[in-house]
C-alpha cells in the first residue's frame, strides 16, 4: 500500500533527508538576542564548546562533575550560544518563473531551505513576490518542526504569474523584514533592472545573500533560428530578431556575463550564487550540488 | 561616353513590382511569435555593439536586398539593354558577302579562307541581332544572288550562310548593290554592309542611295596563279603561251606541267621574281583537236588553288571557208592568192549554210551565215536615215589605221565614186549610238563602218569597191587578207585561248535548235539557240572543259579558267569610288550593338542561387 506523501513538493524520502541537513552560511549573521532568555525565548545549545574556571556566581548546572571528581577542581562547561539566524526565503513568483520547471524547482528549493532552517531551530520566513506594486505573499517567521506543515502548505499554494521584478521585490521584502541571517533568493534573475542595489540592501540588512538562479534549458541553450518575434511573458513587450540563430553566441556571452556578475556581486557581499538548470532533479540539487558547494551539510 | 540603350524600354514597368515585393517582405515579417520568460538578455543581445555594426544591419535585411537585386536584374534583362557600338541601329540590313575567287585564299597554311572569315563575321552579326533588326544575305561575285529575305530567324540566316561557297569568278559589285537597292522597295534600308577581302574593283559604277559600310577582312597569304593561257597556230602545230602572276612580293620556284588530253607533255621549273609576271611558252606539234591543261605548283605556301590550273581547247585544223560571189571578181581574185581557203560558190559543191567569211554586195540576210561579213556598197537599214549616197567623187579623209580590217591598208589617193553624205546634223556620235564604229571618213560622211555582233563582226563599205580605184591599189588585197585573218581569229583557226570564268562566249550555231552543254562538274545543261543562230548566256562558273553538243555532234569545246589577274594578285582597295562619293574601309570589324540581357539573366540566376545557399545553409550559433 503506497505511503501518502507528506507534501507534493518533495517525496517522503527526500523530505527525510532534508530534515537532517543544515544550512552553512558563510558568516553567521545572527540577531542580538542571546540564549540567556530563560523565558524560553532564545535557544539553549547542547553543543559543547570549551571549559573555563568556575567563578563565584556561575550556574552550577554547567559544572563538569566528572572532571571535578577526578581533579577536585570545578570547571565550567561552555556551550555554543543559541545563535538565532533568520532564514528569509524570497521566492520569485512572477510570470517568467512559469516556464519549464523553474517555479516548481524554486518551491522545492524553498521548501528544502525552510526545512533546514526549521530543523536548525532558526527563524524561517517566506516571501513570494508576484505582482509589482502588491505586497508580497508572506509566511511570517516561524520556527521549529511544528511549523513544517504550515510552511509546506504555504509553498504549495503560492500562485504564479505577474510582473514583479526581483530587484523591486527585494526592496519590498526589506520593508517588512526584520532580522539578520540568510536571504535565499530563488529567481531567474532575468530582469531589466539593476541587481546591485537590492544586494546592497540585503547586505546592509544583515542578510547573507544566497542567490539561486533557475533557468530552463531553453534559456540556457536557446534553439531558435530565422526571423522571430520574442514576447516578454511579464511585460508583453516584443522584440523582433532576424537571423536569431546567428545571435546565439552573443546571447550565450551575455548570459555568462550575467551569471558572472551575479556571482561577483554576491561574493563581494559575502554571499553565494548558484546557477541551476531547472530540469536538474531536486535530489541532485539538494544532496549533490548544495553539499559540494558548501551550502548545506 | 556611350551609355547603354534599351530595346524594350516598356519593360521598365516591372520595376513597379518592387513596391509589392518590399510590402510583402515586411508583411512576411509577421514573424513567428515566441513567448520567452524575459527579453532582458535578448535586448542586450540586440543592443550589443557587434549587432549594431553596419554589416549586421545589412544582414538583417539581406533577404530583401537579394530579392530587390534579383527583381532589378530580371527587369533590366526584360528591357533588353544593349551596349551601343556606334553603328546605326538600322532595322533592315542587307549584307553583301563577297564570294568571288579571291575569297578562297587562305591566310596561312591550313588556315581559314577569307570566305570562312566573312562567315564568322556575319555569324557574329546574326547572333547579336537586336529584336527589331532583320538581315538579308546577298552573295556577290560576278553577279548577285539573294540568299535570304529580310529575316531575324537565326537558323535560316545561318543555314544560308553555311551553304555559301567560293565561286571561281572575279568580283563585280554593281549587281549586288543593285539588288540591295531593289530591296529598299520592300523595306526601309538605311545601311548596307559589304564584307569582302577588299579584292574588288576600285571604281564602281553605281550611285549609292544608302550608306555603305565597307568591312574589309584581314589579308590572305601570298598567291601565284595563271592569268593567261592561249595558243597560236604554226605550220606544224601550236605555240602555247601562259602568263603567271602573283600577289605583292610573291616570288620563288614554281613547277609547271603541261598536259595534253590528260597526259603529261612537258614539265619544267620556273623562277618567279617578286612583282613580275612570268611568261611561259611551249611548242607542241599536233594536227588534230586537243585539250590542253596547264598546272602550276609553287614551292611554298600558295593561298589560292583555283588559279593553279588553266584549260585550253585546240581546234582541229581546217581551211577557212569563204563565200564570195563570182560577181565580186576583185575579191575572189585576192582570195585566190591565199592558202588554206575554201572559196564558195564553186562548181560541184553546194553552198554551205555557214561560212567563216562572206563578201557580199547584196542586202542583208542573203547568202550563207558568216562570222565575218564584208558588205560592199550596202547601207545597213538602221543607218539609212543617217546617210545617203550622192554620185560624186570623194577622197578618203582619214581612216582608223589600227583597225584589224585596215591594218597596213593605204587609202590615200583612193578615188571613190559613191559619196556617202551624212544628213545635216548627223555626226560620228550618231553612228556610234546606232552601234557602228566609223573606220574611214570621207569629206561629207563615213566611208567604212564596223558593227560587231554577238558572234562576229560586219564591215560595211558604204561605197561599192567597183565604183572606186581601191581594187587597183596595193591596199585592196591587204584589206581582203585582213578580213580573212579576222575570220580566222573568229573561227579560232589561227588562235585559241582559254576563256575566263563567267559565261561562255556566244557561239554561232544553227538557229532555233536544241543544244546540250557538258560542264566540268559533270552537270549537263540544255539550251536553245536564238532565231539568228546564236547560243549565248551559257554560265561557266567552274574551271575546266565545256563541250557544246547538238545531238551527238560536238559543236564546240571550250577551256575555261579563272584567268583574272585581279583575283590572282589579291590586291585590295581601301576606298571604293562611286560616281558621287567614296566609301573607305572600316577600320574595325563588324560593329553591332552588344546585347546585355544575357548578363542580367546570369546575374539574376547567381543572385537566386546565392539567396538559396545563404538561407538554406545550416545556421550558426551555439553548439548544443
Amino acid at each position: 500500500m503506497p505511503t501518502a506523501q507528506y507534501t507534493s513538493l518533495l517525496d517522503n524520502a527526500t523530505l527525510a533527508r532534508v530534515e537532517r541537513m543544515r544550512l552553512l552560511p558563510v558568516r553567521r549573521l545572527t540577531n542580538r538576542s542571546r540564549g540567556e532568555h530563560l523565558a524560553g525565548k532564545g535557544g539553549t545549545s547542547t553543543e559543547f564548546h570549551d571549559y573555563r574556571d568556575y567563578a563565584a556566581g556561575d550556574d552550577v548546572r554547567y559544572v563538569d562533575w566528572n572532571i571535578f571528581a577526578r581533579i577536585q577542581r570545578p570547571y565550567l562547561k561552555l556551550y555554543r550560544h543559541e545563535e538565532e539566524m533568520h532564514v528569509v526565503i524570497l521566492l520569485d513568483a512572477s510570470a517568467s518563473m512559469q516556464f519549464g520547471q523553474k517555479f516548481t524547482r524554486a518551491k522545492q528549493l524553498a521548501a528544502a531551505f525552510a526545512i533546514m532552517g526549521l530543523m536548525n531551530v532558526e527563524k524561517v520566513s517566506i516571501y513570494a513576490c508576484q505582482h509589482a506594486g502588491q505586497t508580497p505573499l508572506l509566511l511570517p517567521p516561524c520556527t521549529g518542526r511544528i511549523s513544517l506543515r504550515r510552511v509546506l502548505e504555504f509553498l504549495e499554494t503560492i500562485p504564479t504569474g505577474g510582473d514583479f521584478p526581483v530587484e523591486l521585490a527585494v526592496e519590498e521584502v526589506l520593508k517588512q523584514h526584520r532580522g539578520r541571517g540568510v536571504a535565499v533568493l530563488l529567481s531567474d534573475f532575468l530582469t531589466f533592472g539593476d541587481l546591485e542595489r537590492p544586494l546592497n540592501l540585503l547586505f546592509s540588512a544583515g542578510l547573507e545573500v544566497c542567490a539561486v538562479q533557475l533557468l530552463t534549458p531553453e534559456e540556457l541553450r536557446p534553439d531558435v533560428t530565422g526571423d522571430v518575434r520574442f514576447v516578454d511573458s511579464e511585460t508583453g513587450r516584443t522584440i523582433d530578431v532576424s537571423s536569431a540563430g546567428e545571435l546565439l553566441g552573443i546571447y550565450l556571452d551575455h548570459l555568462t556575463a550575467l551569471q558572472a556578475d551575479l556571482a561577483t556581486m554576491c561574493r563581494q557581499r559575502s554571499g553565494r550564487f548558484l546557477a541551476l538548470d531547472a530540469e536538474t532533479p531536486i535530489e541532485a540539487i539538494l544532496f549533490d550540488v548544495l553539499r559540494r558547494r558548501g551550502w548545506a551539510r | 561616353m556611350t551609355w547603354p540603350g534599351f530595346s524594350a524600354l516598356s519593360a521598365a514597368w516591372l520595376f513597379a513590382l518592387l513596391a509589392p515585393l518590399i510590402l510583402f517582405y515586411f508583411l512576411k515579417l509577421r514573424r513567428p511569435r515566441v513567448d520567452i520568460s524575459s527579453l532582458a538578455l535578448w535586448r542586450q543581445v540586440i543592443s550589443d555593439q557587434r549587432v549594431n555594426s553596419p554589416f549586421q544591419k545589412f544582414k538583417r535585411n539581406l533577404l530583401l536586398l537579394l530579392q530587390i537585386l534579383l527583381l532589378c536584374a530580371l527587369t533590366l534583362g526584360a528591357m533588353q539593354p544593349f551596349w551601343p557600338s556606334g553603328a546605326d541601329r538600322a532595322q533592315n540590313i542587307p549584307v553583301l558577302i563577297d564570294c568571288s575567287a579571291s575569297m578562297g585564299a587562305l591566310d596561312q597554311p591550313g588556315g581559314t579562307s577569307r570566305l570562312d572569315a566573312a562567315k564568322a563575321e556575319v555569324t557574329k552579326l546574326v547572333n547579336n541581332l537586336l529584336p527589331n533588326q532583320r538581315l538579308s544575305l546577298i552573295a556577290v561575285d560576278n553577279t548577285a544572288r539573294r540568299l535570304t529575305d529580310f529575316t531575324d530567324n537565326q537558323r535560316v540566316l545561318l543555314e544560308a550562310l553555311n551553304g555559301l561557297e567560293v565561286r571561281p569568278v572575279p568580283s563585280r559589285m554593281e549587281d549586288g548593290l543593285r539588288m540591295a537597292q531593289a530591296l529598299t522597295r520592300m523595306a526601309a534600308v538605311q545601311t548596307v554592309v559589304l564584307i569582302t577581302d577588299g579584292n574588288v574593283p576600285k571604281d564602281i559604277d553605281f550611285e549609292l542611295p544608302f550608306r555603305l559600310t565597307y568591312q574589309k577582312l584581314p589579308p590572305a597569304g601570298p598567291n601565284l596563279g595563271i592569268t593567261d593561257f592561249n595558243a597560236r597556230r604554226t605550220k606544224t602545230g601550236w605555240d602555247v603561251f601562259a602568263r603567271l602572276d602573283g600577289s605583292a612580293g610573291m616570288q620563288g620556284l614554281v613547277e609547271v606541267e603541261l598536259f595534253r588530253d590528260g597526259e603529261s607533255l612537258k614539265r619544267e621549273s620556273v623562277t618567279v621574281a617578286a612583282d613580275e609576271a612570268a611568261r611561259l611558252a611551249f611548242q607542241i606539234e599536233v594536227n588534230q583537236a586537243a585539250s590542253l591543261e596547264l598546272r602550276i605548283r609553287p614551292d611554298g605556301f600558295d593561298s589560292l588553288d583555283i588559279d593553279n590550273r588553266a584549260f585550253l581547247e585546240l581546234p582541229a585544223p581546217r581551211p577557212l571557208m569563204v563565200y564570195c560571189p563570182t560577181e565580186l571578181s576583185s575579191y575572189r581574185h585576192a582570195l585566190q592568192a591565199m592558202k588554206d581557203l575554201d572559196i564558195y560558190p564553186r562548181e560541184g559543191d553546194a553552198d554551205p549554210a555557214a561560212v567563216d567569211l562572206r563578201f557580199t554586195d547584196q542586202p542583208l540576210n542573203s547568202g550563207p551565215k558568216a562570222r565575218v561579213t564584208v558588205h560592199t556598197g550596202v547601207i545597213p537599214e538602221d543607218v539609212q536615215g543617217l546617210v545617203s549616197i550622192e554620185e560624186d567623187l570623194v577622197d578618203v579623209v582619214d581612216w582608223n589605221r589600227t583597225s584589224p580590217l585596215l591594218r597596213h591598208v593605204q587609202l590615200l589617193d583612193v578615188q571613190i565614186g559613191d559619196n556617202p553624205v551624212s544628213q545635216p546634223g548627223v555626226g560620228e556620235r550618231d553612228y556610234e549610238l546606232a552601234g557602228y564604229e566609223v573606220l574611214a571618213q570621207g569629206t561629207k560622211g563615213p566611208l567604212i563602218l564596223e558593227k560587231p555582233s554577238n558572234t562576229g563582226v560586219d564591215y560595211f563599205l558604204l561605197f561599192h569597191t567597183d565604183h572606186s580605184s581601191l581594187p587597183y591599189r596595193v591596199g585592196f588585197p591587204i584589206l581582203v587578207a585582213n578580213a580573212a585573218q579576222i575570220a580566222l581569229e573568229r573561227a579560232a583557226l589561227s588562235e585559241a585561248k582559254s576563256w575566263p570564268t563567267g559565261t561562255l562566249p556566244p557561239q554561232k550555231v544553227d538557229a532555233d535548235a536544241e543544244f546540250t552543254i557538258d560542264e566540268p562538274s559533270g552537270h549537263r545543261e540544255a539550251m536553245r539557240s536564238t532565231s539568228d543562230g546564236t547560243l549565248s548566256g551559257v554560265a561557266a562558273t567552274d574551271t575546266g572543259r565545256y563541250v557544246i553538243r547538238q545531238g551527238n555532234d560536238t559543236v564546240a569545246a571550250l577551256g575555261v579558267s579563272l584567268l583574272a589577274a585581279s583575283e590572282t594578285q589579291l590586291g585590295t582597295v581601301e576606298k571604293l569610288q562611286f560616281p558621287e562619293t567614296s566609301v573607305t574601309t572600316s577600320s574595325e570589324l563588324v560593329r553591332t550593338d552588344r546585347p546585355l540581357w544575357g548578363w542580367f539573366a546570369w546575374a539574376g540566376m547567381a543572385l537566386l542561387l546565392g539567396e538559396w545557399w545563404y538561407f538554406q545553409r545550416r545556421p550558426g550559433g551555439v553548439a548544443v
